[in-house]
């Protein structure tokens, strides 16, 4: 009941940015649309009922294959999971990307000992990018870069959006559904140039997926 | 007092007395005998690492004694994933340590990419950038394993010929 309670609370602190419940199964879920999520952030951390006064973490998803079977297993008895086989262009050069990434936020209210999450979605355009909330949570700084480095998200406002994780002029978004698992290069010592070079990986892609017979499926 | 009474009257017996040996087994005693490792614990494998130089196991009966610096190290120990942006650094950590220098690789990270073998940014086996002369198997190893491991590159040692091959 406590919880339906804070539900509407929150409702009608909201009520003039469009947003909707999502799940309230767990940690009360919110979809929130980009352009209004500076705004919907500020009064979640500023309003003093509500109180997220903590960011927890900021993930981005990418729906590329969501919904769509990972692998069919009489397909895949043969050919194993398709991502770990067909190699795909990075999508870095695609123009649109409908509704492909999403990005959720985790806030954490200590005074209401309450958690909710927001998910938004990026704009369409590529670079696909939301507004930075770096101004209102400070810890947002490295999880931006972090989204920004394994999915290619754009912070707008953020002020220093470079890559965290990957290696110094890595190309490419690791985490998104397109980008090969194998990677795109690998490290070898040079005996004659006495460094560390860059080449061209030297393994082949291959099924990640156990290869089961199954008798009901002939 | 009294001992050192008895002592003199050792030497006075037998005289002060001498040892022979090669001068390579000479100079391989005392190369196993103080085998400093360089701190190089990059993932998991570095708290067995820590295990191994801890009170339980004590590497330091072995002289094996860690040192926060390449120029003070005789052995580097490369413990867990090697990732592609660490390549160069750990490269020129090995550049740095004085010669003579080994290389111990520890668990299945560094000895072939393990675990990792397939992903985008992880070195396949340290033995890509630096080379190595002792391979401990594991995921971690144990810090017997790892202690086996020094012993095994200690029996190395005491096969090499230095004084003779210049």
């Amino acid at each position: 009941m406590a919880k339906k309670n804070h539900i509407k609370l929150i409702n009608q602190k909201l009520s003039e940015y469009s947003h909707s419940l999502l799940s309230s199964d767990h940690d009360p879920l919110f979809l929130v649309e980009q352009s209004d999520l500076v705004n919907i952030c500020k009064i979640l951390k500023t309003d003093n009922e509500l109180d997220y006064s903590i960011l927890i973490d900021i993930c981005a998803v990418d729906y590329l294959t969501y919904g769509q079977a990972d692998w069919v297993t009489n397909e895949a008895t043969k050919t194993g999971y398709s991502r770990a086989v067909e190699q795909k262009i990075i999508a870095d050069h695609d123009d649109e990307f409908p509704d492909r990434f999403a990005i959720f936020y985790q806030l954490l209210s200590i005074s209401n000992n309450s958690r909710i999450s927001l998910k938004t979605f990026t704009t369409k355009l590529n670079p696909p990018s939301v507004p930075s909330i770096n101004k209102i949570w400070n810890s947002a700084n490295w999880f931006e870069r972090e989204a920004f480095d394994l999915m290619g998200v754009h912070f707008k406002g953020h002020p220093d959006l470079r890559r965290i994780l990957t290696d110094y002029g890595f190309i490419g978004h690791p985490f998104r559904k397109d980008f090969p698992t194998n990677g795109n290069l690998e490290v070898v010592y040079d005996e004659d140039k006495e460094e560390v070079v860059y080449k061209p990986v030297s393994i082949t892609t291959r099924p990640s997926v156990p290869r089961v017979i199954r008798k009901d499926n002939d | 007092m009294g001992l050192k009474k008895n002592n003199d009257d050792l030497i006075v017996q037998q005289g002060p007395g001498f040892v022979t040996t090669s001068v390579d087994k000479l100079v391989n005693w005392a190369r196993t005998g103080s085998m400093w490792p360089v701190t190089l614990g990059l993932a998991c494998c570095g708290i067995e690492m820590m295990h191994s130089a801890a009170s339980r196991y004590d590497t330091d009966r072995f002289g094996v004694f860690y040192r926060p610096s390449p120029r003070q190290s005789d052995v580097m120990i490369v413990a867990g994933t090697l990732c592609n942006k660490m390549a160069p650094p750990l490269r020129k950590i090995y550049d740095q340590m004085a010669e003579p220098k080994w290389v111990i690789s520890m668990g299945s990270c560094a000895n072939g990419g393990g675990y990792y073998h397939h992903s985008y940014s992880v070195v396949r086996g340290c033995d890509q950038i630096i080379p190595v002369d002792v391979y401990v198997p594991g995921c971690p190893p144990t810090a017997e394993a790892l202690i086996n491991g020094i012993i095994e590159l200690q029996e190395k040692i005491r096969s090499e010929e230095s004084i003779a091959n210049g």
